[in-house]
């Protein structure tokens, strides 16, 4: 059946048939495909238009010196507490310091016997 | 004549002045390549309308490459078949496929069937055999045979090994000849 069956040499004729016979392109496709790479296109580099200085006021320069809205928070909280402080009269800020976190702290005796040792030390070792 | 069909400067260097904005450059390689795409894609599909989408497609990728293309990485022309490539697989694995062992089997017939078929009939009939083929064996075929490329470039195209190529080639082709025999009779050209 072998011989009955195209060969080579016949497949080559399709072949070139269809190379002949390519698809071309249309019109509108090409006008497409342009489209697309005219919308996908960088400016030219000389064409690129030079970013304008950015101006700021005296307000904002003040803000961006003291770390923006979060240091005028600070800011702010910091004279409030000046100013209740004053307010209240307080002789002395230790008064303060008291009433905010309550009595003299604990002395808590770590190592008992220490100045065993340190006695010790100081007899003849 | 297209009126850039003349120009000669290479792919990569037309690549890199598009990318920098010249419009020119894009001119020259929707000229060069469209083409290309296009035929790939309606050779894999069988289909006009959807391998202009392909086409339209691949080269819109081209143009959003263009940017990032490294030079000396790939060939453009590599590049873009891959895409048209994986593009209609993409299509193709949507479509159910008559597989090519339900083709009919070659029959008997005269010899030298292919010297009676006029051109357009060989061309429509071969469009129809590699319709039948397998996705990989089509493409190996298509890319070897119709748009002439080596086995190393179509490797590096189907991102497989020449030996790999040689042997889809091979198939495509027994299986191009077993279709195309056995629509002699369909064709007319049993008693010649």
């Amino acid at each position: 059946m072998a011989d009955k069956d195209l060969g080579e040499h016949d497949l080559d004729l399709f072949f070139a048939a269809a190379r002949d016979r390519a698809p071309e392109p249309s019109g509108a496709l090409m006008a497409r495909v342009l489209d697309a790479a005219e919308a996908e296109a960088r400016p030219a580099t000389r064409d690129l238009p030079t970013p304008a200085p950015v101006r700021r006021g005296m307000i904002a320069s003040l803000m961006s010196a003291i770390g923006g809205w979060i240091g005028v928070g600070g800011l702010a909280t910091a004279v409030g507490a000046g100013v209740w402080i004053g307010v209240a009269g307080l002789a002395d800020p230790v008064t303060v310091t008291g009433d905010l976190f309550g009595p003299a702290p604990l002395t808590v005796e770590l190592m008992p016997g220490a100045d065993s040792f340190t006695v010790a030390g100081g007899t003849g070792w | 004549m297209p009126f850039d069909a003349k120009d000669d400067r290479p792919d990569e260097a037309l690549l890199a002045l598009y990318a920098k904005g010249d419009r020119g450059a894009a001119h020259v390689l929707a000229q060069r390549f469209t083409p290309i795409a296009l035929r790939v894609a309606q050779r894999m599909l069988g289909d006009a309308a959807e391998a202009e989408d392909v086409a339209q497609e691949a080269m819109l990728r081209l143009w959003r490459m263009a940017p990032g293309w490294q030079p000396g990485a790939a060939r453009v022309s590599t590049w873009l078949y891959r895409v048209v490539a994986n593009l209609c697989t993409d299509r193709l694995r949507k479509r159910r496929w008559v597989p090519l062992d339900a083709a009919p089997e070659p029959e008997d017939g005269a010899p030298g069937v292919a010297e009676r078929m006029i051109e357009a009939d060989r061309a429509a009939a071969l469009e129809q055999a590699l319709s039948a083929l397998p996705d990989r064996q089509r493409q190996a075929v298509i890319l070897r045979h119709l748009e002439g490329l080596s086995n190393p470039e179509i490797a590096e195209v189907m991102e497989v090994g020449v030996e790999a190529v040689e042997s889809l080639v091979a198939r495509g082709k027994r299986g191009l000849v077993a279709a195309l025999s056995g629509r002699r009779a369909e064709l007319g050209y049993e008693h010649g």
